[in-house]
């Protein structure tokens, strides 16, 4: 089984180590290292793509008996609603709250005016975390942005504290508004860091005027992306509760640890004393990874009342101070020679961020690596608005960075009258050209080659226009998909029973894709048991520190911990046995000790000598065996470039008189390392790419020009696709063996479904129509225009 | 969102509900569906003293033909209509406009009645009802009245229902042999409000001629609109490419849309003249089926 | 106030209310039925999706005194505590139907209706019969599947694989 013979290729590397396996890897190849152990390769390769077990918690939400935050009570809790602001750039001179405080069973209204001052709340003292925003917590009285929390009012229920809400009147002393774009491109700076503080700012490579003077064929388009809202189905809640120094939130957070440790910091208190717990989640996105204003509001004013306190944001309240998708504006350059091979390519992005704070859209890394190009600049610009600072956003920046990019490559192939597809191959990368350095893994080519056999590739006519469907064109496109493999530091404790059930604790959240799945069944292989022989005690912060569910890394990061921290619980029994004379694999090598389906001890060359883990332990004290793990990432990450690679076809049909656009198919194909769970899997998959279709078609947040108020803050006005908008979506996995990456041998899939399919669709509605859009959403009146 | 407090009457009988209506006047609101005046009231848009569900009223219910008119009660959901057999069967068009309407559960609550006395153009119902040339039954203290649906929309919200009456029923003459109907509507996403939508009704005698059309527009007026040039440019004449074209082109001229965020003007005429011709294809189409 | 009956889940429950109370906080904050969600709070999402008297309703937009006198079916009643799921709580758990599980309570209220009235839909009659409910994570299709196999299981027939299948 493969995580047995992970343990034979790690003993074989000498020590039980990651850092000793990641120098034996870096001397030899992977495919060297195989071809050495031809058995453990064959049996990785069997459980590279894992068993589609269903989710562990599927029955409790099937029953509507999972807890998320907005549904836990306390007694005597208080209701808070907030009030926002309704100016864009300003200060409040005046809030009266006395028709407010006359509602029955309205207690009290914090504001900037009564609120507790906060400790650790320093804004000239940046956060540790990069994406750790600026929070708005009533300790002054200016205004950023529109939809600005200033007050809240707290009652014994919720429709008191609305009414009360709804009777606070606030003056304001307004001053000019910065909007957003594209409007305000004057005001441009250059951001001191990308979220991902690895990647640089700016890139340039080889000489982009020589590659551009060499080249016969060139291109230059400007691509235009809105802003976005994340618009998880669960609105942030959250409920906090003082016990002396002591503060208990049930909330919301795609990060447990990170909430603990940032609402730790802002309060000016130690960390132990903050316990963040998220039963269920639904969904984030990315809206829920950075710890928001509202999340130290509820315990402020919990503080404040001396009552617990419920704070649920109402969906209009989710435009603005919970994150958003920048808008950007990208310009493009590409350059080939005559044989279609790249000679230049630019891709300058301008973002946007907020007046207080700083995020800036990572547009243009991609490019970076994406293609084989000697000659490459890469520059990022953001301009300051009056708006609620951007946030990640599923696949943030890769997702309009690629758009623009995959429009490009395909307008580029067009031009050169080349397939789409045989362009891509021309110009692919066998090494990362921005790091100068060996991919960890990169399977792309096979992702090409079975997308486009089941897809049906070779049947799209060159020519745009030339496909019909009665009243409809038809189109076909297709693009590049990629996400960086991204890892965080998690912590797991591992404990296996006498009675042969494992115990897994560590804090993490489950914010829908299948976390708490993924983590049994991690532990589970190891130990050769069932899913349900493991017990995962997690959503809470009493466990060990775990990383944050965002940017696809939790399978990476957690899966890890507890990858590593089951091994050493399996290295401990092993040497259990092999000291025990009672075991029958007493004095057997370690080496030779491998587990079997069952949770079996058996020696590896007798299979007939072993005994069950259970009568080891029970013989030696009937005690638990356990390990915790702290597993961050090694050095590996100085000597490759790790990503996951896809490709995505897309199928359009377009009524050029109505200007609808229907995604009639949609397919990818991933190669993503060891997919743990085959099901859970595909299915984060297939909403990476309904997200793809909502982008290409639907999603864009409106600002009105006067006051930057978002004019459609709602889910009636702000599109996503219902069932009915949807058509034929598939994604397949091709198998990929990557040691390199991780101990749990995983890349992430939460974002890749999203980046390229976007411009797929994109790309197949110019081969539909002969048209380029290169403004999303592409809605029907452009279509028509 | 939760909306300000108000006093809850639910009536058995239509006189009861005049007597409240009489008592708060203005500031009563009739709840039917309840699926525009409750958001509204969570909004903040509107904050009646006192909401009247009719609800309990009994005979507002019902889909019957009696004679040359068919009757749809004020209180029969779109999903009821959904469902009715000899409706659908002499009015196809209200198979294409349910489907339309919001979605599944909305359709389970709101009424026919209550899209139309909502007085709001982005509403369906009032264009198919302009096409059909459909009449309102008003019910007061003193009586009801009889009002023909190009008398019945005021303005923005407003009616011909006075503070102290009810809706109750929508009367709509039978159609002649080889008549047919169509609506479609366009709209950005499943379940959104039309940024155009064409009702139309024909019918075609058996020398090809048109006898009867009725045309109305959604969601292209300040009010629901009847296309009455379109309407002429096709009675007395054949259903040609010719004639169609024309009567596109006057609805098209004649609607007087808004810009939002459904599209700009002429975006909107565009959409109004290329639905316009589609509908009556089809319209013509079940005619002669 | 209003003093209101309701029967929720086969269960009477009597209770004064405010007029503007909403059906949908009745359900979760007096009676402790949490499994219905709040989503939007513009009849948009159809998290909130209960039956009122056999009819799927958008508990957000209906007042809590509309539904005097009248039955509500929540997600709870779908099954007994500890008793077998239903053919679409099975549906959904055994086809990856749910992700984060938000949209699921009012997926299964709305599929309950769209079966009653139509046993062997169509995976097209499926899309437009909960297209009044939104999922932000699924994908949709693995919803549409877990209803198509609740409808086979309903009709005594086997459904298909629970196996992801691929084109």
């Amino acid at each position: 089984m493969w995580v047995a013979s992970r343990e034979l290729a790690t003993r074989w590397c000498v020590a039980n180590s990651r850092q000793a396996l990641s120098l034996v890897l870096d001397k030899i190849s992977t495919l060297v290292w195989c071809l050495i152990q031809p058995m453990t390769f064959k049996n990785m390769a069997k459980k590279l793509l894992g068993d589609p077990i269903n989710r562990v918690d599927g029955a409790l939400k099937a029953t509507g008996r999972a807890r998320y935050s907005a549904d836990i009570k306390r007694p005597g809790m208080l209701h808070g609603v907030l009030v926002m602001s309704t100016i864009a750039n300003g200060k409040i001179t005046a809030i009266d709250t006395a028709d407010a405080l006359k509602v029955p069973g309205v207690v009290n209204v914090m504001s900037h005016q009564n609120a507790p001052k906060l400790a650790g709340m320093d804004k000239n003292k940046p956060s540790e975390i990069a994406t750790d925003r600026v929070l708005h917590v009533f300790q002054d009285d200016l205004v950023h942005y529109n939809n600005q929390p200033i007050a809240m009012v707290l009652a014994e229920t919720l429709e008191q504290a609305t009414e009360g809400a709804s009777l606070v009147r606030v003056t304001y002393q307004t001053q000019p508004v910065k909007l957003p774009l594209p409007a305000g491109k004057a005001d441009m700076s250059t951001p001191k860091q990308m979220p991902r503080v690895d990647d640089q700012v700016d890139t340039k490579r080889g000489d982009l005027a020589a590659g551009l003077a060499a080249a016969i064929n060139r291109m230059e388009e400007t691509y235009t992306t809105p802003t976005m809202n994340h618009n998880a189905l669960e609105p942030h809640a959250l409920l906090a509760y003082w016990e002396g120094d002591k503060l208990t939130m049930y909330n919301a957070t795609q990060g447990i640890s990170g909430c603990q440790k940032r609402v730790a910091e802002i309060f000016g208190m130690p960390k132990e004393n903050v316990r963040v717990i998220t039963q269920f989640l639904g969904g984030g996105f990315g809206s829920k990874g950075t710890t928001f204003s509202h999340v130290m509001l509820a315990p402020m004013a919990a503080k404040l009342t001396g009552k617990p306190v419920r704070l649920v944001l109402k969906r209009e309240q989710m435009f603005g101070m919970v994150g958003n998708r920048s808008a950007t504006v990208q310009r493009l350059n590409l350059a080939t020679g005559k044989d279609g091979k790249l000679l230049a390519t630019a891709h300058h992005s301008i973002t946007q961020t907020s007046d207080f704070d700083e995020f800036a859209e990572p547009a243009g890394t991609i490019t970076r690596m994406l293609y084989a190009c000697p000659n490459l600049d890469t520059t990022h610009k953001f301009i300051r608005a009056n708006i609620g600072t951007p946030a990640p956003m599923r696949a943030p920046g890769e997702a309009p960075g690629v758009f623009a990019l995959e429009s490009a490559i395909d307008e580029m192939a067009a031009q050169l009258r080349m397939d789409p597809l045989a362009f891509r191959l021309a110009n692919y990368a066998e090494t990362d050209p921005n790091k100068d350095k060996p991919f960890s893994s990169k399977s792309l080519r096979e992702c090409y080659r079975q997308g486009a056999e089941r897809f049906g590739w070779s049947k799209r006519p060159a020519q745009p226009r030339s496909l019909k469907n009665g009243n409809y064109l038809r189109g076909m496109g297709m693009a590049t998909t990629v996400y960086p493999m991204n890892r965080g530091e998690s912590t797991a404790l591992v404990r296996l029973k006498p009675d042969g059930t494992v115990q897994v604790e560590t804090a993490t959240q489950d914010l829908g894709t299948g976390t708490f799945t993924i983590m049994t069944q991690i532990a589970a292989e190891v130990f050769g048991l069932s899913p349900d022989q493991v017990t995962l005690s997690a959503g809470d912060s009493i466990y060990p520190t775990s990383s944050v569910s965002g940017g696809s890394r939790n399978t990476a990061s957690t899966g890890s911990a507890v990858t590593q921290a089951a091994q050493e619980v399996l290295k401990k029994a092993r040497q259990m046995a092999l000291k025990d004379p009672k075991s029958p694999l007493f004095n057997v090598a370690e080496a030779e000790i491998v587990v079997q389906k069952g949770g079996q001890l058996q020696q590896k060359s007798n299979p007939k000598v072993g005994e069950a883990l259970t009568s080891l332990l029970k013989r030696n004290g009937n005690k638990p065996l356990e390990a915790t793990v702290q597993s961050k990432q090694g050095d590996e990450k100085g000597k490759y470039s790790m990503n996951a690679f896809g490709a995505v076809f897309a199928e359009v049909e377009v009524d050029e008189l109505l200007g609808e656009v229907r995604v009639t198919r949609l397919l990818g194909s991933f190669a993503a390392g060891r997919i743990v769970n085959l099901k859970t899997a595909r299915s984060q998959v297939l909403g990476g790419m309904v997200w793809a279709v909502s982008m290409a078609l639907h999603e864009k947040t409106v600002f009105d020009p006067r006051n930057n108020r978002v004019m459609n803050a709602n889910l009636a006005e702000y599109h996503v696709p219902v069932n009915a908008d949807i058509q034929e979506i598939d994604g397949f996995f091709i198998e990929e063996a990557d040691d390199i990456v991780n101990p749990a041998g995983v890349k992430g899939i939460g974002e890749i479904g999203v980046v390229g399919t976007v411009s797929a669709i994109a790309n197949a509605i110019y081969h539909a129509t002969g048209r380029r859009f290169r403004d999303l959403p592409i809605t029907v009146d452009k279509v028509l225009a | 969102m939760i909306a300000a407090d108000f006093n809850y009457e639910a009536p058995t009988s239509l006189d009861e509900a005049f007597t409240l209506l009489r008592k708060y006047g203005d500031e009563a609101k009739i709840l039917s569906g309840g699926h525009s005046l409750i958001p509204m009231m969570k909004l903040r848009f509107a904050s009646p003293e006192c909401i009247i569900d009719i609800n309990n009223i009994p005979g507002l219910s019902d889909i019957t033909r009696e004679g040359d008119i068919m009757k749809i009660g004020a209180l029969v959901r779109e999903a009821q209509v959904e469902h009715a057999a000899e409706l659908l069967e002499h009015f196809p068009i209200f198979a294409d406009v349910t489907k339309l309407i919001a979605d599944p559960q909305v359709r389970n609550m709101g009424t026919v009645g209550g899209n139309l006395a909502h007085g709001d153009a982005a509403n369906d119902h009032p264009a198919v009802m302009m096409a059909l040339r459909a009449s309102v039954v008003i019910a007061g203290a003193d009586g009801t009245r009889v009002v023909p649906i190009d008398e019945f929309f005021f303005g923005f919200y407003s009616t011909a229902i006075q503070p102290d009456e009810i809706l109750t029923e929508i009367q709509i003459p039978m159609p002649s042999p080889y008549t047919g109907s169509a609506y479609h509507k366009l709209e950005r996403k499943v379940g959104d409000y039309a940024t155009a939508g064409v009702a139309v009704q024909l019918t075609i005698d058996a020398n090809g001629i048109c006898t009867y059309a009725g045309i109305g527009l959604t969601n292209v007026n300040p009010l629901p609109m009847r296309a009455a040039r379109s309407e002429e440019a096709l009675v007395g004449k054949k259903i040609t490419d010719e004639t169609i074209a024309e009567a596109a082109r006057y609805a098209s001229d004649d609607c007087n849309p808004s810009a939002d965020l459904r599209g700009d003007v002429e975006y909107k005429r565009a959409m109004v003249g290329v639905l316009t011709k589609r509908m009556i294809h089809k319209a013509a189409q079940r005619a002669v089926a | 106030m209003k003093q209101i009956t309701v029967t929720v889940n086969g269960q009477p429950h009597s209770a004064e209310v405010e007029p503007r109370l909403l059906l949908v906080h009745l359900i979760r904050e007096n009676l402790n039925l949490t499994g219905t969600h709040i989503g939007c709070d513009t009849s948009s999402c159809g998290a909130c999706t209960v039956l009122l008297d056999g009819k799927s309703v958008k508990s957000c937009t209906v007042l809590a005194v509309q539904a005097n006198g009248k039955s509500v079916s929540t997600v709870e009643g779908l099954c007994a505590p500890g008793a077998a799921l239903n053919p679409l709580q099975e549906g959904f758990k055994e086809n990856h139907g749910l992700h984060c599980g938000f949209c699921t309570p009012g997926m299964m209220m709305r599929a309950t209706e769209l079966l009653e009235h139509n046993p062997d839909p169509t995976e097209d009659e499926i899309r437009w019969g909960i297209s009044g409910n939104l999922c932000r994570c699924t994908g949709y299709n693995n919803i549409v599947k877990a209803i198509l196999y609740a409808g086979a299981k309903m009709r005594g027939e086997e459904p298909a694989s629970t196996e992801p299948q691929f084109v």
